[in-house]
C-alpha cells in the first residue's frame, strides 16, 4: 500500500494545480456493466457454476460405488451433464419445452441429468453413456435455459418477455425464487467477547465432508479448546501435545515470544504440567477419554487414542488440511488463534460480526449443490444397498445396476425442496424453512426487487440492534433504503445496483503465485517467525499459507497481476495492519463492486474510453482487461482510498467511484430526488413501489396467473432517474403522471385522503384490470373411472339452460367473452362417487355414479371470461384454466401513492365542473392536502412537481437521479420561460364559486402509483350468514362471509358502561344462542323437558345459553368434571 | 369434455379449439388427447362465445335527447 501511496504522492505542484478533468459520461459504464453482469446475474452465475462445474466435482467426490457382497462389482461415474429443458411427449420421445408452456401447463421447467458410467455385470466391464438419473429444475436465463442468446424477436415467439430478469425456477407451474441467504463467513477466525466480557476465538470450519465449530475460550487465565465432539473443554497445551508439539518452548514460540504474550500463556502450560502430560501419547490418551462416543458404522474397531488422533485430524478445525497426520499447519493455526485471543484481551480488539467483510451470501447454486450432493449420496447408497441385497441371490439374469437406477428420487427431491422451500440436509444439520418464495408478479419492480433480496439467518424475535442496523461496510453493496418495516426490518436487505456476488474459484494458481511472490510455506517454519514484528501472515480463504517479509510488495504485485488479468478479477487481497496479516480470498459469496482505478491522481478511464464505449468498440470486460476498472470486495475496499467525485481525488486516492447513485438498489432507484427526502420516506416508497399496479412484462396478456393487476393506461414518469432507464422501467411502467394541485378542498381530504377528478377517471386515470384464474383438472382414477365435464343442464319447461349454467358451452366449459355473475358455473365437472379400486371378489363393476363438483364463480362483482385454456399436465390429466377479468375504475377508498412514501386513499370524487382550474384552463387530476408535507419533509416530491411541470412545458423528460439530476434553478428558469411562476405556483379559480382562490396553488404533474389495495377486495358486511359447525358461532374472515367480531376490548367498554342488554345481544342472541333444558334439582342438562339423571320432568326449566357454553359443559363432563347449574327465579 | 346430457343432446357437434402455437382450428372430441393435429402443441384455447354480449351502458344524455 505504501508503495502505491508513494508513487501517487510524487506529483509536481503543476499537476496539483491543473483543473480537474471530469469524465462527464462515466455513468455510461453502468449500462455496460449491467449488460455483462446485470441485476440477477449473481443468481444466474451461481447456478451456471453449479450445473457446469460444481456438479462434476460432486460426482468426482462420490464417483465409485462398491458392494460388500461382491468385491468384483463396482460402479464408477465417468461424467455427468445437465441437458436442456425438455418434456416427455410419449415414451422415450422428448421435445424441448419453453418456460411459458411450463407456466401454463403447471409443469416443472427441468432438464435431464445424465451420467456416463462404467460398471461390471458378472465379469464383464460395461461402459454406458448418457444414462438419465433424474431431472434438474433449470433457472431461467441460465446457460442451459432455452432463452439464452435469443433475440427479442425469438423471445416474442416463445411468449417470453425480453425484459424479464430470469434467475428463478418454474416448479409445477409456479415461479419460485431461491432468496439470497446471508451468513457469517466460514473458515475465518472471529475473535469475540461473550456476555461476561471474556474474549474467545471461534472458527466455523466447512468442507465438503464436514461442518464443525471450534472455539478457544479463556477460563481463569487459561486457554481451552471447546468443540461439540469433546465432552469437556481441553487445555490448549494438551491439544498442542496431542498434535505432536511436545516441547513447551516450541509451543510458546509459535504463540509468540513477546513478554506479555508469554506471561498470558504461562498458566496454560502450568496446567498441562499439573495434569502430568508430557508426550503425544499421554495427550492422546487424555483426549481419547474425553471424546464423545460416536456411533460406529462397521469398520475396524479403533482404540481411543486412534480415535482422538482421527478427531484432531478431521473434525477439529476441519478446513485445515492434515496429510498423513502431519499436524504442523493445524498447530500453527491453533497457535494463531490463541495469539489472537491474547492480543485481543487487553485492548478490546474484538472483531465485528456485523462487518460485511465477515459475511458471505449463499445463492441458488450453492444451496442447490448442497441439496444435490445429499440426494446423489442417497441415490448411491440406495444403489449399494440394492447391490448388497441382490448380488448374493443367484439369479438367471446377472445383476445389472442400470435397471435399478431410478430417476424419481433425485427429481422429486429437487422439486419438493424448491416448491416447499424446506431445505433439510441431515449431513450438515441444516433444516431451513422458507428458502424459496413465490416470485411476486404484482409489477415488474416487485419481481426485480425479489431477485435482489437478501434474507438473513438471524431470528426475527431477538432484540439485538446490531444485525439490523446499517453497517458502514454495506456502503455501495446493499441498498440503505430498501428494507421492510416491522419485524424483518434490517434483516431483509436488498442488493445495490452494481453489486456482484462472487463464485468459487480455483485456488491452486493463487497458492503458486503467492509462493513466487515470496510467501514462505508455513510448514517450513519453526514457529518463532510468526510473531516477528516485520513479518506478515498470509491467509488464503482462511487457511494459513505462510509468512511474508515484504507484505507491501506482495499486495502491490498481486494487484498488478490481477489488473493484468493473470489471476481472476474477483480474487481479493487486503492487509490487516492490526493483526499483521494479508488476506487473500477467492471463495464464493463475497460482495464486490467495480471502481475506476486512479493512477497518479488521474482516473484511468478517460473521455476517449467513454467515446469508444458509446461507439460500441469497447465493452465492460475490456475496461477490466485494460486495468481501467477493477472489482473490490468489502475487505479490499477497506484497504483503498476511494474518491466519490473527481474533484475530491488527492494524492492518496487509489480508486474513483463510478457513480454515487449506484449505492441505491432497484426499488430506491425509482425515487426522484431521494437525496432531498427524509430517509424513512424512501424506505416507505421502497415497500410501496412493490405494490404498485402497472405492467408485468410483454407477455402479460398470455399469462394465466392466480392474481394479476394491470393498469389500463400506464405512463412513463415525467421525472425519471438513471436507474429507471437502466432497469427499463419506462418500458414496463407502473403509474401515471397526474396533475396535482396541493390545496385543501372540501373536508374529504383529511388524513392524506385525495380528491380525484371524475372526468379524469372517465378518461382512464387509475383504471385497472384485475385478472383472476379458475383452475380444474380432470383426473383418471385407479378403478378405470374418470372425471367428466357435462353440458349445461336444461330447464324442463323452456329447454334453455338453467341460470347457473347459462354461460356453459356444449362442452360444459364457459367460453371467452361471457359475463359471469356470482355463483354461476364455470366448469360443470362431475366426479365418480367411488374412486378406489374395488376389493377383489366384491360386486361386479357397474355404471359409475357421478356427483357434481362444479367450479363456480365467487365474487361480489361480475367478471368477464378473458380466456379459456385446455391442456394436459405432466400426469396426463386434463387441465382447464379460465382467466377472468374485471375492469375497475378508481372509487372512494382506493389507495394511491406518489413515489415519496406519500400514500393516501381516495376520499372524494368530484365532477370536473367543481374542480378548480388554473388560468390556462388546466384542471387537476388529484387534489392533495398540503398538510402532508411539513411533517413528512418530502422535499423530493416538491422538486418532482417542479421538474415535471417544466418537462411538460418543454416536451422533455427531466432527471431526478439521486445525488444529481436536473437542478431546481434550471427547472425554474424553464418555468419562467414559459410564462409560469418561478416557484411552480399558479393562479387558480374555484370551480364552485367561480372566484379566484385567495392563494396561489402549487400545481403540476407528479407520478402517482395505484396500489393493489382496493376497496372492492376488502368491503365486507354481514347480517346473517354461515356459522362454524362446532361452536355455532359466526365464521371468521371476509373470505368465509364472516361476522364482525365484538372483541374483548369492546366488551370491556360495554361492561364498563353497564350496557348489559347490548352485551347479551351481541355475545349471545346475535351469535350462538341455544335453548337448553336444565334440571333445577341436579343442575344437569336435560333433554326435551326430561332430566335423564333424576328421571323426572318436574324441575326442568328451559333457558337460553350460548351454544359454546353448553359445549363446554359437555366437554367437561367427558373429562369427568360435572358442571352443575344452580337455578333461581329472577324475580325472587 | 363429455356432451352426454340428461336431456336429449341438441346436436352432437364436436367442439372447436384453437391451437396456442399455430392458431389452427382443431376439432377435439371428449376424452381425446389435447394435441394440435398440425404442430403437436398441447395447449388449446376456446373460441370466443357466439352469443351476443350486450354492454348495456346507461346513457342519461340519450334520454334527454329523446
Amino acid at each position: 500500500m505504501d508503495d502505491l501511496v508513494a508513487e501517487l504522492g510524487a506529483s509536481t505542484p503543476e499537476q496539483l494545480a491543473a483543473p480537474v478533468n471530469t469524465v462527464e459520461e462515466k455513468w455510461r459504464l453502468l449500462p455496460a456493466f449491467l449488460k455483462v453482469k446485470g441485476l440477477v446475474k449473481q443468481h444466474i452465475d451461481s447456478f451456471n457454476y453449479f450445473i457446469n462445474v460444481e456438479i462434476k466435482k460432486i460426482m468426482k467426490a462420490n464417483e465409485k460405488i462398491t458392494s460388500d457382497a461382491d468385491p468384483m462389482w463396482y460402479l464408477k461415474y465417468l461424467n455427468i451433464y445437465v441437458g436442456t429443458p425438455d418434456v416427455e411427449e410419449s415414451f422415450n420421445v422428448t421435445r424441448p419445452v419453453s418456460p411459458h408452456e411450463c407456466r401454463l401447463r403447471d409443469m416443472t421447467y427441468s432438464a435431464p441429468i445424465t451420467v456416463d458410467i462404467e460398471y461390471t455385470r458378472g465379469s464383464q466391464r460395461i461402459i454406458r453413456n448418457a444414462l438419465p438419473v433424474g431431472r434438474m429444475p433449470i433457472m431461467l436465463r441460465s446457460s442451459n435455459c432455452v432463452l439464452t442468446g435469443k433475440t427479442p424477436a425469438e423471445f416474442a415467439k416463445l411468449n417470453e418477455c425480453p425484459l424479464d430478469p430470469g434467475g428463478y425456477f418454474i416448479v409445477k407451474g409456479v415461479e419460485k425464487v431461491i432468496l439470497i441467504q446471508e451468513q457469517l463467513s466460514k473458515n475465518r477466525i472471529i475473535v469475540e467477547a461473550d456476555r461476561k466480557g471474556t474474549v474467545g476465538a471461534s472458527v466455523t470450519s466447512s468442507t465438503h465432508e464436514k461442518k464443525s465449530r471450534t472455539n478457544i475460550t479463556v477460563k481463569q487465565g487459561r486457554f481451552y479448546l471447546k468443540h461439540n465432539t469433546l465432552s469437556e473443554d481441553i487445555p490448549i497445551a494438551i491439544i498442542f501435545k496431542a498434535m505432536g508439539v511436545e516441547s513447551d518452548q516450541e509451543i510458546v514460540q509459535m504463540i509468540g515470544t513477546e513478554e506479555h504474550v508469554m506471561a498470558a500463556f504461562a498458566p496454560s502450560l502450568e496446567e498441562c504440567q499439573k495434569a502430568q502430560i508430557f508426550t503425544q501419547m499421554q495427550a492422546l490418551k487424555y483426549l481419547g477419554n474425553k471424546v464423545r462416543r460416536q456411533r460406529m458404522w462397521g469398520g475396524p474397531k479403533k482404540t481411543k487414542m486412534e480415535e482422538a488422533r482421527e478427531l484432531l485430524a478431521t473434525t477439529i478445525l476441519a478446513h485445515v488440511p492434515v496429510k498423513e497426520f502431519n499436524f504442523r499447519s493445524k498447530c500453527i493455526y491453533t497457535a494463531v488463534m490463541v495469539r489472537r485471543v491474547i492480543l485481543a484481551q487487553g485492548d478490546n480488539k474484538v472483531d465485528d460480526r456485523d462487518y460485511y467483510g465477515n459475511k458471505r451470501l449463499e445463492l441458488a447454486g450453492q444451496l442447490l449443490s448442497l441439496l444435490f450432493e445429499d440426494l446423489f449420496k442417497k441415490f448411491n447408497s440406495e444403489l449399494k444397498k440394492i447391490a448388497d441385497q441382490v448380488i448374493p441371490k443367484q439369479r438367471a439374469a446377472q445383476f445389472d445396476v442400470v435397471k435399478h437406477m431410478r430417476q424419481d428420487q433425485i427429481t422429486n427431491g429437487m422439486v419438493n425442496a424448491i416448491s416447499t422451500g424446506n431445505w433439510s440436509l441431515k449431513r450438515f444439520k441444516m433444516d431451513r424453512q422458507g428458502v424459496t418464495q413465490v416470485l411476486s408478479r404484482l409489477s415488474y419492480i416487485s419481481a426485480l426487487g425479489m431477485m435482489t433480496r437478501i434474507s438473513s439467518q438471524f431470528e426475527k424475535t431477538r432484540k439485538v440492534s446490531g444485525p439490523r442496523s446499517l453497517q458502514p461496510s454495506q456502503w455501495g453493496m446493499l441498498c440503505p433504503s430498501d428494507t421492510p418495516e416491522g419485524e424483518a426490518c434490517g434483516l431483509v436487505k436488498n442488493l445495490a445496483l452494481m453489486t456482484h456476488i462472487t463464485t468459487d474459484m480455483e485456488d491452486g494458481p493463487i497458492i503458486k503465485l503467492a509462493g513466487n511472490l515470496g510467501v514462505e510455506d508455513v510448514n517450513l517454519l519453526c514457529g518463532e517467525e510468526l510473531s516477528y514484528p516485520n513479518v506478515f501472515l498470509v491467509f488464503l480463504n482462511g487457511n494459513i499459507l505462510g509468512v511474508i517479509r515484504d507484505h507491501q510488495k506482495l499486495v502491490y504485485t498481486f494487484r498488478l497481476m490481477r489488473r493484468a488479468g493473470y489471476i481472476n478479477e474477483f480474487v481479493s487481497i487486503s492487509t490487516n495492519l492490526t493483526d499483521r496479516c494479508v488476506y487473500i480470498s477467492s471463495d464464493g459469496g463475497r460482495l464486490c463492486r467495480p471502481y475506476i482505478i486512479v493512477k497518479k491522481q488521474t482516473p484511468a478511464v478517460t473521455e476517449k474510453h467513454m467515446e469508444e464505449l458509446a461507439q460500441g468498440y469497447r465493452n465492460f470486460e475490456d475496461f477490466l482487461h485494460e486495468s481501467l476498472v477493477e472489482y473490490l470486495d468489502v475487505n479490499e475496499e477497506n484497504d483503498c482510498n476511494i474518491a466519490l467525485y473527481e474533484q475530491t481525488i488527492n494524492k492518496d486516492t487509489t480508486h474513483l467511484e463510478i457513480e454515487p447513485f449506484t449505492l441505491l438498489g432497484v426499488c430506491a432507484g425509482l425515487i426522484p430526488y431521494p437525496h432531498h427526502n427524509q430517509s424513512p420516506r424512501n424506505t416507505y416508497q421502497c415497500a410501496m413501489g412493490k405494490q404498485a399496479m402497472g405492467t408485468i412484462g410483454y407477455n402479460q396478456r398470455n399469462r394465466i396467473d392466480t392474481l394479476m393487476y394491470l393498469l389500463a393506461y400506464p405512463q412513463r414518469p415525467m421525472v425519471k432517474t438513471k436507474t429507471i432507464e437502466l432497469i427499463e422501467f419506462e418500458k414496463l411502467p407502473a403509474g401515471q403522471n397526474a396533475t396535482v394541485a396541493v390545496m385543501s378542498y372540501s373536508g374529504y381530504d383529511i388524513e392524506d385522503a385525495l380528491v380525484l377528478n371524475k372526468a379524469s377517471l372517465d378518461r382512464g386515470f387509475g383504471r385497472c384490470l384485475v385478472y383472476k384464474n379458475a383452475k380444474c383438472t380432470l383426473k383418471r382414477y385407479t378403478n378405470q373411472t374418470f372425471d367428466k365435464v357435462m353440458g349445461p343442464m336444461l330447464d324442463a319447461a323452456t329447454h334453455k339452460p338453467i341460470w347457473r349454467h347459462e354461460i356453459l358451452d356444449a362442452d360444459g366449459i364457459c367460453s371467452p367473452g361471457e359475463k359471469v355473475e356470482n355463483k354461476q358455473v364455470l366448469v360443470n365437472k362431475s366426479m365418480p362417487t367411488v374412486t378406489q379400486t374395488p376389493l377383489e371378489g366384491s360386486s361386479v363393476p357397474q355404471q359409475p355414479q357421478y356427483k357434481d363438483v362444479p367450479v363456480t364463480y365467487k365474487g361480489a362483482t361480475d367478471s368477464y371470461i378473458e380466456k379459456v385454456m385446455i391442456s394436459s399436465n405432466a400426469e396426463d390429466a386434463f387441465l382447464i384454466k379460465i382467466l377472468l377479468r374485471q375492469t375497475r375504475r378508481p372509487e372512494i377508498g382506493d389507495k394511491f401513492s406518489s413515489r415519496h412514501g406519500q400514500k393516501g386513499v381516495c376520499g372524494l370524487i368530484v365532477p370536473q365542473e367543481d374542480m378548480p382550474f388554473c388560468d390556462s384552463g388546466i384542471c387537476p387530476d388529484i387534489i392533495m392536502n398540503p398538510h402532508g408535507y411539513p411533517s413528512r419533509m418530502t422535499v423530493g416530491k416538491l422538486i418532482e412537481l417542479l421538474a415535471g411541470k417544466a418537462g411538460v412545458l418543454d416536451g422533455r423528460f427531466h432527471y431526478g437521479t439521486a445525488f444529481g439530476g436536473s437542478k431546481v434553478k434550471d427547472v425554474c428558469e424553464d418555468l419562467i420561460r414559459y410564462g409560469y411562476n418561478y416557484l411552480g405556483k399558479d393562479y387558480v379559480t374555484s370551480g364552485i364559486t367561480g372566484e379566484p382562490l385567495e392563494a396561489y396553488i402549487y400545481f403540476g404533474p407528479v407520478y402517482y402509483q395505484k396500489l393493489k389495495h382496493m376497496v372492492l377486495d376488502k368491503m365486507h358486511a354481514r347480517a346473517r350468514g354461515p356459522r362454524a359447525v362446532l361452536t355455532r358461532q359466526p365464521t371468521e374472515g371476509r373470505s368465509r362471509d364472516g361476522g364482525l367480531r365484538l372483541g374483548e376490548m369492546e366488551r370491556d367498554c360495554l361492561i364498563g358502561y353497564g350496557a348489559s342488554m347490548l352485551l347479551l345481544e351481541r355475545l349471545m342472541i346475535s351469535s350462538d344462542a341455544f335453548e337448553v333444558d336444565v334440571c333445577g334439582q341436579c343442575g344437569l342438562l336435560g333433554y326435551s323437558g326430561w332430566c335423564h339423571y333424576c328421571k323426572s320432568s318436574c324441575h326442568v326449566s328451559s333457558l337460553r345459553i350460548p351454544y359454546a357454553c353448553k359445549l363446554l359443559f359437555q366437554e367437561l363432563q367427558s373429562m369427568n368434571i360435572i358442571p352443575r347449574l344452580k337455578l333461581s327465579k329472577y324475580n325472587e | 369434455m363429455d356432451t352426454q346430457n340428461d336431456a336429449p343432446p341438441p346436436k352432437q357437434q364436436p367442439m372447436i379449439y384453437i391451437c396456442g402455437e399455430c392458431h389452427k382450428e382443431n376439432e377435439i372430441k371428449a376424452r381425446d388427447p389435447i394435441r394440435c393435429r398440425e404442430c403437436g402443441y398441447r395447449i388449446m384455447y376456446k373460441k370466443r362465445t357466439k352469443r351476443c354480449i350486450l354492454l348495456y351502458v346507461w346513457l342519461p344524455c340519450f334520454i334527454f335527447i329523446c
